[in-house]
């Protein structure tokens, strides 16, 4: 097992060498401005075994949790994905057992989790090419707000297991306590056979600095199941890079334990994913009234419609990547259409791709799935100049029925979708090996592998990425109301029988009448 | 009454014909300049089925494409282009032409049949030929129009006793739709009235007797109803066969399983919406007695077995337009579309209606038809746009009161249709 933390500072963000002080037996750092980076590698032999038992059954795993609080993802952590709980696996080895995904997924993340099993309840994403492999075979989603069931999970199922009050418990709890982050990634790859775990929080608990004190590995060479072999930490900070797909990072670099000092470093990479300036930032509101056919409003700011400063060849163009529970739906065909007077009127470009449940009559209780994704180009001002406030992208989409309840509304909660710009350049860069390198998020492989990403940044302006909607449903209380079940039940036959009765009752008096003479050919 | 220059078949023709032209021109306009479409989106799907069809492909690769594939393979033309000009209006312009032939059929009847003189027949033909609805319903795109010169085709057919085009026509009807079905029943046991004057008579028995079962039975098998019968089967019968072995299950299930299984959980004008919602969550376990399974019996009693053996004989439009009424009024879905169902009736019951010849009455009847549907509407609105919660009591009892209204005008149907009005007329 292998731990990784890097520390991110902001560019220019004061640094004293006293706030790093590395001793034989730990690092210290002291109210460092920074991103964190906390990174576990963990070898197959040192899984759990109910963990094992279902990462057998695939060729990969990706869970990925975002939280719902707005956060900052400077670079080279600058990828982002929708808040909540995203299950991505690949080659599934139909092998023998029954479906074991959901079941963990439940342990792990709690009931909120309502996942039947990968066959009902997950979706397909297209795949665009095979040789790229980070699309993923099935692909599910819920919104998931508390990372807190996990951490329980680990305390309880991994932790307690360690003998109690010793270094190794502590760091199991400490580092458990690490996905209390901003966002946190698992995957594991079958090929190499290895799990890695990194969670990313942009600012530490509390006053926002980070005080921590990094032991050396007590289980060093015991060749255990479980325990730390070794510590890495980095303090790092971007610089500009010469070449406009690079990113150039500077910092200090150690092993804990191993080195005598903390050691000068400087290198750049290639890398996927952007971040804009600050100021590119996007709001998802819903307008109002919302009614059965709410439409979703991106309010981009001025500086998120600027070109990004790709390299000069790529083709730039902005996107965004909604991922709607089933409650909620677009209609493919109205999205799809080619009609320039619709797409000029909601400012969108072109309906690039989508999958999942995208049904256009069934109610929410006759839906497994959990829902649907959506990519859509967005249409950019053609005179930036001109857009001097904001830029408004609109959706437009349907709310599915949802089951009774006794206030007569539900509320659903639609995470904001992501918006990036996406440069592909002809020849295109390579992406070599970045430390940072972050696939399989859903909306990046549905561009080619040599595609760069730009970041808009979700704006702060509201702290919950995401947005609530009333559904009215029919409303039944059952204790105390009028309109309970029953009362639907006998009001509607009691209605349509006496309705019924006098129709017949008309028809009665027509067959019992003499009058036989036949209308036809009657001539007035 | 004379034929005025108003009421000249030329002129009515041609003034329906230019209302369609203009609606065609003005939808083309509205789609080319306003992101708010004039075309249907129904028509979108039938096209983007034409187009499937004409690429080989079956219709039902188009979601939500619930229809004959004969409506796609019609459609094909949409997907040329003549000229470097797109032929993607064909389809309304067929659907518009339907709507004046229908129109032309039945002034045609109101002539033959029902004795009136042309400018008469015209004056009352005028209720389609120069419905904006009617006109609008198919310059839009939706398929009602060709349902409509199928159905007053169905009804010149059997009035004019041309039986193998009658069987032909609903055989084809209900290939397309379905519920034309029961217009077959109203025809069979009116074709025993009109085969020889006395069979109504027969059937109270010659000598005030009543007649014994088999000869019911034997005497109701008539040659014109057998015949009647058979090519309205082999009609619709070869046309499924046919469409069955060119597009297999999809074609079963979207064209016709789908009305079986589907759940209406949505809203509608029908007063068992808020049952069905209630009834289809989580399959309905919990809730009650599953009364909604029992709809049909109240609407297929009504218009298929009552209805036509009580009018039939009496008034064959009549019957059929109260079946349609009842038929649309107690079924468990229904969309302002099915108006238009009954819409073709209204030339042949109007001109001996009480609703013409007692205006207060008829203009109540019209005044809580609108309101009944304007308070619908209302709650639908609320609903639907600004997203309140009005399934109860709002959706519920606005659909209740419009049935209880379709009820009462029903009854005046019937009565209208059964010869009781005209003989309170006469009786005072």
């Amino acid at each position: 097992m292998k731990r990784r933390i890097t520390f991110i500072q902001p560019p220019n963000a004061p640094f004293s060498p006293d706030q790093a002080v590395l001793t034989p037996d730990a690092l210290s750092v002291t109210n460092l401005d920074a991103v964190r980076e906390e990174r576990l590698t963990v070898s197959y032999d040192e899984l759990p075994d109910d963990i094992r038992t279902v990462i057998d059954q695939y060729q990969a795993v990706h869970i990925r949790w975002a939280t719902e609080q707005s956060h900052k993802a400077p670079a080279p952590l600058a990828s982002r994905i929708s808040s909540g709980l995203h299950v991505f696996v690949s080659g599934e080895k139909r092998a023998e057992g029954e479906d074991a995904l959901c079941p963990l997924l439940k342990r792990m993340f709690g009931e909120e989790v309502d996942c039947l099993s990968t066959e009902k309840s997950f979706i397909e994403p297209p795949i665009l090419s095979k040789r790229f492999s980070s699309t993923a075979d099935l692909y599910y989603y819920s919104v998931l707000s508390f990372a807190t069931p996990l951490v329980d999970y680990i305390k309880d199922n991994i932790c307690a297991k360690l003998p109690r009050w010793s270094d190794s418990s502590y760091d199991c709890i400490e580092l458990a306590s690490s996905l209390f982050a901003d966002t946190f990634d698992i995957s594991y790859d079958g090929i190499s056979h290895v799990l890695t775990v990194s969670a990313v929080s942009s600012r530490a608990p509390g006053d926002g600095e980070w005080s921590q004190r990094v032991a050396k590995p007590e289980g060093n060479g015991n060749g255990g199941r479980e325990g730390i072999d070794q510590v890495e930490v980095g303090l790092l900070t971007t610089e500009k890079a010469a070449e406009a797909e690079d990113i150039k990072m500077g910092g200090l670099l150690g092993v804990v334990g191993r080195d005598e000092k903390l050691k000068p470093t400087m290198f750049s990479f290639p890398s996927r994913h952007h971040a804009l300036p600050d100021d590119a930032t996007y709001l998802a509101s819903f307008s109002h009234p919302k009614g059965l056919h709410p439409t979703m409003t991106l309010s981009l700011s001025p500086s998120a419609l600027k070109e990004p400063p790709a390299p000069a060849d790529a083709t730039c163009a902005l996107h965004t990547y909604l991922t709607l529970p089933s409650s909620i739906f677009g209609d493919k065909y109205q999205l799809s259409t080619t009609d320039p007077l619709f797409l000029q009127s909601h400012n969108l470009a072109a309906l690039r791709a989508v999958f999942g449940e995208t049904d256009l009559e069934a109610p929410d209780w006759a839906v497994d799935r959990w829902g649907s994704n959506w990519l859509l180009e967005l249409a950019t001002p053609e005179n930036l100049d001109a857009v001097t406030s904001e830029w408004n992208v609109t959706i437009p989409l349907h709310l599915r029925y949802l089951p009774p309840s006794e206030s007569g509304y539900r509320t659903i909660r639609v995470p904001w979708p992501v918006v990036f710009w996406a440069c592909t350049a002809e020849g295109g860069t390579k992406m070599g090996i970045n430390p940072f390198d972050r696939v399989n998020l859903g909306w990046e492989g549905l561009f080619g592998p040599r595609t760069m990403f730009y970041q808009v940044h979700p704006s702060d302006e509201d702290v919950y990425l995401y947005e609530k909607v009333t559904v009215p449903v029919l409303q039944l209380d059952e204790k105390e109301g009028l309109f309970r079940s029953k009362t639907i039940e006998l009001g509607t036959v009691a209605v349509i029988v006496l309705g019924f009765l006098w129709v017949l009752l008309k028809l009665g008096l027509v067959s019992s009448s003499s009058g036989k003479k036949s209308k036809q050919g009657k001539t007035e | 009454m004379a034929v005025s220059i108003f009421t000249s078949p030329p002129l009515i023709i041609t003034l329906s014909l230019a209302l369609r032209v203009t609606l065609l021109i003005y939808g083309s306009w509205q789609d080319a300049v306003s992101p708010v479409k004039y075309t249907d989106i129904d028509y979108l799907v039938f096209t983007d089925a034409a187009r499937y069809v004409s690429q080989g492909l079956s219709p039902y690769s188009r979601d939500t494409y619930r229809y004959t594939p004969l409506l796609a393979w019609l459609l094909v033309p949409t997907t040329w282009n003549v000229a470097g000009f797109s032929l993607f209006s064909f389809g309304k312009v067929l659907f518009a032409a339907a709507d004046v032939v229908a129109g032309w059929l039945v002034a045609k009847c109101l002539r033959t049949h029902y004795g009136m003189d042309t400018g008469r027949a015209m004056k009352f033909a005028c209720v389609w030929l120069l419905n904006p609805m009617v006109a609008n319903i198919s310059t839009r795109g939706s398929s009602e129009g060709l349902l409509g010169v199928l159905v007053a085709g169905v009804l010149w057919a059997a009035l004019s006793r041309r039986v193998v085009v009658a069987g032909m026509l609903l055989g084809l009807g209900v290939h397309f739709k379905i519920y034309p079905f029961v217009y077959g029943v109203s025809i069979l046991w009116w074709l025993g009235a009109s085969t020889s004057s006395k069979d109504s008579d027969k059937d109270k028995g010659s000598n005030g007797k009543e007649k014994t079962i088999p000869q019911s039975i034997t005497g109701f098998i008539t040659p014109s109803r057998i015949l009647l019968t058979l090519t309205a089967l082999t009609t619709f019968l070869a046309l499924n066969i046919t469409m069955y072995t060119l597009y297999g299950n999809p074609f079963l299930q979207h064209t016709y399983l789908h009305h079986l299984t589907r759940i209406d959980h949505r809203h509608n004008f029908s007063p068992y919406s808020t049952l069905l919602y209630l009834a289809s969550v989580d399959g309905g376990n919990g809730y009650g007695y599953r009364f909604e399974s029992l709809a049909f019996i109240p609407q297929i009693l009504l218009s298929v077995v009552v209805i036509p053996v009580v009018l039939a004989k009496r008034d064959l439009a009549g019957a059929m337009l109260a079946q349609t009424f009842a038929f649309v009024g107690f079924n468990k879905v229904c969309t302002s579309q099915y108006f238009l169902w009954y819409l073709i009736f209204l030339p042949f019951y109007l001109p001996n209606s009480s609703l013409l010849k007692k205006p207060q009455l008829g203009l109540l009847v019209a005044a809580l038809w609108v309101i009944a549907q304007a308070l619908w509407l209302h709650q639908g609105f609320r609903l639907e746009f600004l997203g309140i919660s009005s399934f109860v009591p709002g959706l519920f009892l606005a659909g209740l009161f419009f049935y209880v209204v379709n009820c009462w005008i029903l009854g005046i149907l019937i009565q209208d249709a059964g010869g009781l009005s005209a003989q309170e007329q006469v009786a005072k």
